[in-house]
């Protein structure tokens, strides 16, 4: 049967054993593990055994994916205790007969694999994410030079997967800590040379369960799947807000180039 | 107060308390006016030993207490721990119960307790000038 599913993809390397954490919460009292076997082929991502199991195996299996080419961050999870994208994690590349399944930790689970990401947003709203101008309606081009735009560029990358949050030591204790996806973003806007917002966010990231919270333990920047620092962004940031203490930041804001006309002639 | 100058101060502070603290150890240590210092006397042959010299004898203690310089590294360096002491306890406290009433409350409380101690401490410091142990 197994050779039969998987002959147009190729040979079956060896069958591995799927760990994978259930939990309906409408449903269970506690968590459980369930084990599954899975034929594994060359390539074959841990997302791709998941989907083996459900089409096959399990159909009440419930994880969140979309992309599969590790854009999109839909389908972060804990994989043998490591938070990863399992699109992006081959099977046969873990080395292990075993493979565990978690669902990303420091998050509410809305069923098995799916984690409730209702926190990661809201915390990623909260610090603004937008250039803030003073003008209601831009009237040119914000100019930015290569340079400016390299003392940000890393932390643009960022695609709301949350595993850093799922990492982080800090969230796991206290819930109310922005986290470091939050946080980076909110150094990215801060550094950006088109912005002047950094009045509106230092409510939320000089706050008590802000910026100061980390203990730079570094797991956010272990784990990023995308090579983000996040853990260099709150560095940076309490750069910021410690030379704020003496010396008001200023952002003096890019000016605006000329006044331009789109193609069609509408400005 | 921001919590950046919060935690600016909690920084400092602690870099203060290892400069202060190692005055604090070195008068124990090596600042004493005593070359007996160390010296012990054992007595007898079950090697029991008494302090006869050094920075923890009475009259020495008594002279640093009332000594205004000292005093006045003993009544910053409290300071200093009070502080970072207390505002770290803050700081672990709002970290396990994050939010609402209880961390206004941990707040309130800490504050309190830790200015009971700076009194304390510095009732001692005052007591200790005006050579009164």
């Amino acid at each position: 049967m197994e050779q039969l599913i998987l002959k147009d993809f190729g040979e079956v390397v060896k069958t591995v054993t799927f760990r994978v954490r259930r939990y309906d919460p409408e449903k269970d009292d506690a968590p459980r593990y369930e084990e599954y076997r899975v034929p594994v082929q060359k390539g074959m991502t841990v997302l791709d055994g998941i989907l083996y199991i459900k089409e096959h195996i399990d159909h009440t299996l419930s994880a969140r994916y979309s992309c599969r080419m590790g854009i999109c961050g839909s389908c972060g999870m804990i994989i043998n205790g490591k938070e990863r994208l399992a699109c992006q994690t081959q099977i046969l590349e873990l080395g292990k007969d075993l493979i565990k399944v978690d669902p990303m930790g420091n998050y509410e689970v809305v069923k098995d694999l799916v984690p409730d990401l209702s926190k990661l947003f809201r915390n990623h709203q909260n610090v603004k994410p937008f250039i803030i101008r003073d003008e209601e309606e831009p009237k040119g081009e914000y100019l930015q030079t290569p340079g400016q735009r390299e003392r940000y560029a890393m932390f643009t990358d960022c695609i709301l997967c949350g595993l850093c949050l799922s990492a982080c030591p800090t969230s796991a204790s206290d819930e109310l800590y922005l986290g470091p996806q939050a946080l980076a973003q909110g150094f990215r806007y801060i550094a950006d040379n088109r912005d002047l917002g950094f009045e509106e966010r230092l409510n939320v990231l000089d706050s008590k369960h802000g910026v100061w919270r980390c203990h730079f333990s570094g797991a956010c920047s272990e784990v990023c799947p995308k090579g983000v620092d996040p853990a260099l962004a709150i560095q940076l940031l309490r750069q910021v807000m410690t030379t704020n203490v003496f010396v008001r930041f200023k952002q003096k804001g890019t000016e605006t180039g000329p006044e331009r006309k789109s193609v069609s002639g509408v400005s | 107060m921001r919590e950046s100058q919060i935690m600016f101060l909690q920084y400092m502070t602690g870099l203060l308390i290892l400069v202060f603290g190692s005055f604090h150890f070195l008068l124990i240590s090596v600042l004493s006016p005593s070359p007996q210092k160390v010296l012990y006397i054992y007595s007898g042959i079950n090697a029991s030993h008494i302090l006869v010299g050094g920075t923890l004898y009475y009259t020495w203690v008594k002279a640093v207490y009332s000594s205004l310089i000292w005093g006045s590294v003993f009544e910053l360096l409290l300071t200093f721990l009070v502080y970072h002491v207390f505002n770290g306890f803050r700081v672990i406290l709002s970290e396990i119960i994050p939010g609402g009433r209880a961390e206004k409350a941990i707040t309130y409380i800490l504050f309190i307790a830790g200015l009971i101690v700076f009194i304390w401490g510095t009732r001692t410091v005052v007591i200790g000038l005006g050579g009164g142990f």
